[in-house]
């Protein structure tokens, strides 16, 4: 239980610096980068609870995104400033990157090699197919509120 | 109404959607964003069709309808603009701006970026965050900091001379694998494969992506599948210049 809370901790903090890092180059004003970082490691921290629930990543991933929309919701209810502004630096460090690197050296072996052996087919497939679907319940996860709750509504008054 | 004033409020409301489009916010905001300022202005309603690169927009007062057109350029994602117009939407809804204060406004928008000198080294800190994320070790995360800085260097010195974005991707993606692959040629680690999927993280384009499934979730199919055409094309470029940089070191080929 202990190492549990621990490793949240350990990756709500270090998934806060690359959302505020991210932020910057998408040039969120100054004073809503704690947002964007309190964001991040909310949804990052829930999904390492969910993972450690034994669901699949895809799952805990969907959840964590939906959790980082409830939340962006309401800081831009309290702001005035659009939701996706706090969202996408949030979400920034749940993107499946090493999925996605090692499906693309994959595929870079497969059109190098003479002859396509089955293991690194079975490799970029995977692989793939893990990227995709955590990206989808990125997105998607994120949309949540606003299919669900705002559906003909503006989200800010 | 008049209609030179007609003219003068389409003009305001065109304008705000094209800044809101050029510094990359998605479709359903532009599109809520321009009918409300349109009503809060005075105009009946306010219709609005957007495709890739060009918006139309008929606004009806009166009986008398106006259609204009503008293009829109790709300026590069900036939420302070943004932000920006989105304030002066709902200070207009309330009353407290007229159309003589929103031109104001709108003309004294200033697209501020971050100073280089913070930017790198949060973008190194960052993907230095990923690799230990992913596992790594001290040192694979400070050959990945090491990388990532400079890619963020070149990344912003290419963007400056305003070279085309695919062209940049690739060669800061050359740069950082470059780099990041010292750790497989000195044998600095025992983590070496995860600074060079950490440190190529900069480039994953993140806002282009989730505007474009939240554009096709809402509807704006079009706009959408040119937006997941354009963070397609940005990956692959990304992954030419991962692909010569690892040639280069001789690395997994």
């Amino acid at each position: 239980m202990m190492s549990l809370v621990l490793t949240m901790l350990n990756d709500a903090v270090f998934s806060a610096i690359p959302a505020v890092g991210f932020a910057m180059v998408f040039n969120v004003p100054r004073r809503y980068l704690p947002y964007c970082a309190l964001a991040a490691a909310l949804g990052h921290g829930s999904r390492t609870m969910w993972l450690s629930l034994c669901l699949p990543i895809e799952w805990a991933t969907f959840l964590a995104a939906a959790l980082v929309g409830v939340v962006t919701i309401a800081f831009a209810k309290k702001h005035l400033a659009p939701p996706l502004m706090y969202a996408v630096a949030a979400i920034i460090p749940m993107i499946p990157g090493t999925y996605a690197f090692n499906t693309v050296i994959g595929l870079v072996q497969l059109t190098a090699q003479a002859e396509m052996s089955p293991e690194l087919i079975y490799e970029v497939v995977s692989n793939g197919l893990k990227t995709v679907f955590i990206l989808g319940a990125l997105s998607v996860g994120l949309a949540m509120p606003s299919l669900l709750y705002f559906r003909s509504r503006p989200v800010i008054k | 109404m008049y209609a030179t004033t007609q003219n003068d409020i389409t003009r305001q409301v065109v304008r705000v959607a094209q800044l809101l489009l050029a510094y990359g916010a998605e479709s359903e905001l532009v599109e809520e964003i321009t009918q409300r300022l349109g009503h809060a202005l005075g105009l009946e309603s306010v219709e609005i069709s957007i495709s890739s690169n060009s918006l139309v927009l008929t606004s009806l007062s009166a009986g008398r309808c106006i259609t204009t057109t503008r293009r829109i350029r790709e300026h590069g994602i900036n939420m302070t603009v943004v932000c920006e117009l989105q304030r002066i939407c709902l200070l207009t809804e309330k009353g407290i701006y007229g159309l003589n204060e929103v031109r104001k406004r709108v003309g004294r928008i200033q697209a501020k970026t971050y100073p280089a000198k913070y930017v790198v080294p949060m973008i190194g800190l960052s993907c230095a965050s990923f690799c230990h994320l992913f596992g790594g070790d001290l040192n694979a995360c400070a050959i990945t900091f090491l990388a990532s800085a400079t890619g963020m260097f070149v990344r912003l010195a290419i963007a400056k001379r305003h070279y085309n974005l695919l062209l940049n991707f690739s060669v800061t993606a050359f740069v950082t694998t470059l780099i990041a692959q010292t750790g497989y040629q000195f044998d600095w680690t025992d983590t070496p494969k995860l600074p060079m999927a950490a440190s190529v993280l900069m480039l994953v384009p993140g806002f282009p992506m989730i505007n474009s499934i939240s554009d096709m979730v809402k509807g704006h199919l079009n706009v959408g599948i040119s937006r997941w055409g354009h963070a397609t094309l940005l990956t692959v470029a990304s992954v030419i210049g991962i692909t010569i940089a690892m040639q280069i070191g001789g690395l997994f080929l």
